[in-house]
């Protein structure tokens, strides 16, 4: 998951992003964000997941040790 | 489940589009979006222009539309059909079968099989499956395949996540026996456990419509709609498709013979822009060779958007060339289905205008 950060921040539209930013403080959060998780998630690291639990990862450090459970 | 059948072609598609044009940017208001959720939307989903009925027409009067044009330019004859197949999720009623209001209104002989299939997605491969099988019997020597939906009329106007990608449409697929040799390969699965995923709660015999079932209730995504309409799980759609449609594609070519490379084109289902492209990226195949284009030009009409994406992209071209190509459908049951077919030479292939 070496990429992880930098793509997590090219989907939320930002320069850097910290592991413990809240995902729903980004101004380009929105249901499309959360698709393209799902899709990056898909392609990136064969995890399904489900937008609920995405929304409810609350932080990147959340986001990323619900794909490492999955992994 | 793997299929396979002998000495069969397809002889014309035509396409058959209401002549109602909706354009995304004059239905922005509806929706509860930014400006710039809009922009991203009709650039990676491919919201765009979807084609829809008016309040009235049915799936009857797109097929019929359709047939008469064939008729009178001379592409088939009444006398020649010995069974008609309507690949349908809206039909004009519950009882009778839409098939027959069809039949009795374009005064077709009594001696035919008719049959309406209850299929979202995949029903253009399984419409097809069906005709190959019916032209077994001894005197049924044409097919006809007829995939029709209109779901506009079922997605609430304020579903801003189904609504500005449902399209409507209906395609008439002529079916034959083939006298020379030839193998088409196909599959079909199911997964009834999926049956929520795309559903439309109420309006069946489970729980009729009442002034209760066509109260609007706001999800938590900001979506408004009713048990009336169609309810879509977009991220388990998605991980479904994702999961599901590569290797059942990679199982048929491989049932077949054929690598990835040898088939021309990947005709898909078209449920959006975004889906279609991550497919392709996943199966390893170049966007030129699975169009993508039908929900930003005419929306997704389910099954239909398969033929829709033959007659819009190839149109004439199949009518002189040939091409090895692969269909697939994925959608509401759950259910996927494929079909892998050399096809050209039709004798038409066109998209044409319903104009009543």
């Amino acid at each position: 998951m070496e990429n992880f950060i930098e793509s997590i921040a090219e989907i939320l539209e930002e320069e850097t992003v910290e592991l413990s930013d809240e995902l729903e403080s980004f101004e380009a959060w929105d249901s499309l964000t959360v698709l393209s998780i799902i899709a990056i998630c898909d392609s990136e690291y064969n995890v399904p997941l489900s937008a609920e639990e995405i929304e409810s990862s609350g932080t990147i450090l959340g986001l990323k040790e619900l794909i490492q459970s999955k992994m | 489940m793997n299929l396979k059948f002998h000495n069969k072609k397809i002889t014309g598609i035509l396409t058959v589009l209401p002549e109602n044009e909706v354009n995304f940017d004059d239905e922005i208001d509806n929706y509860d979006f930014s400006r710039g959720q809009s922009m991203k939307l009709k650039l990676i989903m491919g919201y765009g222009k979807r084609r829809v009925v008016k309040e009235g027409t049915t799936v009857s009067d797109l097929c019929i539309f359709g047939m008469n044009h064939l008729f009178d330019n001379n592409l088939l004859k009444k006398d020649d059909i010995d069974a008609l197949i309507l690949v349908t999720q809206s039909p004009d009623y519950f009882v009778p079968a839409t098939s027959h209001i069809i039949q009795g209104k374009l005064d077709l002989k009594q001696d035919m099989i008719l049959l309406d299939i209850n299929q979202a997605c995949s029903g253009y491969p399984i419409g097809l499956n069906q005709a190959f099988m019916l032209l077994e019997q001894d005197e049924v020597n044409k097919v006809v395949v007829l995939n029709a939906d209109i779901m506009s009329r079922k997605v609430s106007v304020k579903d801003r996540g189904s609504r500005p990608i449902t399209g409507d449409a209906a395609a008439i697929t002529i079916v034959e026996k083939n006298p020379s040799d030839n193998i088409i390969y196909g599959t079909v699965n199911v997964d009834g456990t999926g049956a929520d995923a795309l559903i439309i709660p109420a309006g069946g015999f489970k729980m009729p419509s009442t002034p209760k079932t066509a109260e609007f209730e706001t999800d938590s995504s900001g979506n408004s709609r009713a048990l009336d309409h169609l309810v879509m799980k977009g991220d388990v759609v998605f991980n479904f498709v994702q999961k599901e449609v590569p290797p059942m594609i990679e199982n048929l070519l491989d049932k077949a013979g054929n690598i990835k490379d040898e088939v021309d084109y990947y005709m898909f289902h078209q449920p959006n822009k975004f889906m279609l492209k991550k497919l392709a990226d996943k199966m390893g195949v170049p966007y030129s060779k699975m169009p993508n284009n039908v929900v930003e030009n005419f929306g997704n009409s389910s099954g239909v958007s398969i033929p829709t994406c033959i007659t819009y992209n190839l149109g004439e071209k199949l009518m002189t060339d040939s091409y090895l190509i692969c269909l697939a459908g994925f959608g509401a049951g759950l259910s996927w289905a494929s079909l892998l077919m050399e096809m050209g030479n039709l004798d038409f292939c066109e998209t044409i205008d319903y104009d009543n």
